[in-house]
């Protein structure tokens, strides 16, 4: 019994991860039909300033998680304004969306060979005096980090919950999703809110990275480990659904905790693609949403 | 279809030159090895423009269809299949894998291809790794009859035959087709394209060449230190991006493209190391945003400007 579990308990405190995970390629492919395939990397990114501040200054890697949110705001600026927003000229969102693909694909190969110029090819994590220990509730271990990521996970989905849902500026981005014209028309500045939104996303991905590195590790070409799930997690909460995706990542969790109990934990990733063709056979809308989507 | 005559002659040079010219001037083994992975690279960037270029679907695992190939080419060689007939199975087994992923991915619409078939590459990635831990090798026999030739005219020979293939499927009516869906995928569903079917072919022949490709470059080589390597996203980003440099659903294109990659990496490579990848990766940002037909499109831009030298300034094109 104690493994079933000690089994949920580990894919529960995972799943939240793998949500904070997705939220920032969720809200990017959401609203402006961006599909930032380097969303692993700048993930990584955001875990190497939070190891870098912990190595120089020891500054505990939760506490850093303001810093690294203003420091990748920024970058998400600049990647929206220097390379995704001139696509914003192209006549179809088909043609928006594989050439975000195009140049989000260039981008993970300039940031991830600074980053091992930078940080040198090694595998990093940051070994705080909480690291490796764990607490018992119920009979089932829980361990520290894990706890503070799913505590982080949350709290970072329910603050984008209510910045989205109960903000004027969350009422612009839904308007914007919904008909980006329509928006502009009624007075909405689209694209500063595409601008801002693109900060959130790439900010995202940097929360998403300090826990990343310190409850595992990383190194500068780990982004597309992480990309995967991102990407298993978004088709399982539905595309554009950013509310499913935290349920969508516990869900995952949950899933691949338990088929890593049977057939392994090195075939992690080939469970996740085993369950990504599966939902995109019988439910590629995702698991959340009643409507069909388009067939074509 | 016209049948341009000078075309074909200057096409025949050029083939002439790349047959006569190895056997004729000792060009020395290093040469040779680059002339090869241009092959290689050739043949990758013509499969991947055929599914991305002429059909708009964007494979992002490409590597998965040439690490198959290579895989499964070298495996079948040291169990002592010929190795003409394990290249042709290689391309098979990378049509199949491509079978698995198209199946579901391309019913859909959107971001889903992509998805899938970066989902399958990564996956494969691990799955190999996992397999085969350490460094893998034919013996020594293998080595000691090396010669260069065949595998350099099994290089050119099947990037010759992959150009020819393209050429012929994209001026066929399935070429139109192909065509259609990329531009307007309602559209030609609303006048009787089978949209499903056009692009699922598409993949199956684009992964086919992948895995030709892969058996030409597992010929060449005895000792892969970690197989997985082939299957890294680098062997997504160098074709696409050769394709892309090029220009896109053009069939020159892929092959500047290559021509434009291999001999700039054997520059960058030498004095930036790993370091030369920022640089590929800064130059197609640009080129994706600004100039989306690539060299093809500067050519024609450069013909323009030199043949309209001592005309008027006021053309009567229209």
């Amino acid at each position: 019994m104690g493994i079933f579990t000690q089994t949920i308990a580990y894919g529960i405190l995972v799943g939240a991860m793998y949500g904070l995970i997705t939220l920032g390629l969720g809200l990017l492919m959401g609203v402006m039909k961006f599909l930032n395939v380097a969303h692993g990397t700048f993930i990584v990114l955001g875990g190497y300033i939070s190891y870098w501040v912990f190595t120089r200054y020891g500054v505990n890697p939760y506490l850093s998680i303001p810093l690294v949110i203003v420091v990748m705001f920024i970058i998400g600026l600049v990647v929206y304004k220097v390379t995704l927003s001139p696509l914003l000229k192209l006549p179809s969102i088909g043609n928006r969306l594989n050439s975000s693909m195009l140049i989000t694909f260039g981008i993970i190969y300039v940031v991830d060979n600074l980053m091992t110029i930078l940080w040198k090819p090694d595998v990093r994590s940051i070994v705080a005096p909480f690291t490796g220990r764990s607490i018992e509730l119920f009979g089932t271990k829980f361990s520290v980090t894990g706890l503070c990521g799913f505590g982080v996970a949350i709290v970072v989905a329910v603050a984008l919950y209510f910045v989205l849902g109960r903000t004027q500026f969350g009422k612009h981005v839904r308007a914007a999703t919904q008909d980006a014209e329509a928006a502009s028309l009624c007075g909405i500045n689209v694209h500063r809110t595409y601008l801002i939104s693109s900060g959130i996303a790439i900010a995202l991905a940097g929360v998403a990275g300090v826990i990343i590195v310190s409850s595992y590790s990383i190194s500068p070409n780990s982004g597309l480990r992480w990309l995967l799930v991102a990407f298993v997690v978004m088709i399982l909460a539905g595309e554009g659904n950013i509310h499913a995706i935290v349920p969508a990542g516990l869900i995952l969790g949950l899933l691949e905790a338990g088929g890593v109990l049977i057939v392994g934990a090195p075939y992690r990733q080939v469970v996740a693609l085993v369950i990504f063709i599966v939902i995109l056979i019988f439910r590629p809308q995702g698991l959340f949403r009643k409507r069909r989507l388009t067939y074509g | 279809m016209k049948i341009d005559l000078r075309s074909i002659l200057v096409l025949a040079v050029i083939g002439a030159c790349f047959i006569v010219l190895p056997l004729a001037i000792d060009l020395g083994s290093s040469t040779m090895n680059i002339l090869i992975l241009l092959f290689v690279y050739i043949i990758l960037s013509q499969s991947w423009n055929l599914l991305g270029g002429f059909t708009g679907q964007i494979n992002l695992g490409f590597a998965a269809f040439f690490g198959c190939g290579v895989l499964l080419t070298h495996l079948l060689w040291k169990s002592g299949v010929p190795i003409y007939l394990a290249i042709a199975v290689g391309g098979l087994s990378a049509a199949l894998l491509a079978g698995v992923i198209g199946l579901p991915t391309l019913h859909l619409r959107g971001a889903y291809f992509a998805i899938g078939t970066i989902a399958l590459a990564e996956a494969l990635r691990i799955l190999v790794g996992n397999v085969f831990p350490s460094s893998l090798s034919l013996p020594g026999t293998y080595a000691s009859n090396f010669n260069v030739f065949p595998r350099y005219y099994l290089g050119f020979g099947i990037a010759v035959l992959t150009m020819i293939s393209v050429y012929l499927l994209v001026k066929s009516k399935f070429g139109l087709a192909m065509v259609c869906v990329r531009d307007d995928e309602e559209a030609s569903q609303v006048t009787g394209i089978n949209t499903f079917k056009t692009k699922f072919i598409a993949l199956l022949v684009s992964a086919f060449l992948a895995g030709l490709a892969g058996g030409v470059y597992s010929f060449n080589r005895f000792y892969f230190h970690h197989i997985s390597a082939v299957f890294e996203p680098i062997w997504t980003f160098e074709p696409l991006m050769a394709v892309v440099i090029g220009g896109s659903g053009t069939l020159i294109g892929p092959v500047m493209g290559s021509i434009f990659l291999v001999v700039l990496s054997e520059i960058f490579a030498e004095i930036l190391g790993e370091a030369h990848l920022i640089i590929f990766g800064v130059l197609l940002i640009p080129v994706v945003l600004y100039s989306p037909s690539g060299l093809v499109g500067w050519i024609d831009w450069l013909k323009k400007v030199i043949g309209g030298v001592g005309k008027p300034l006021v053309s009567e094109e229209r």
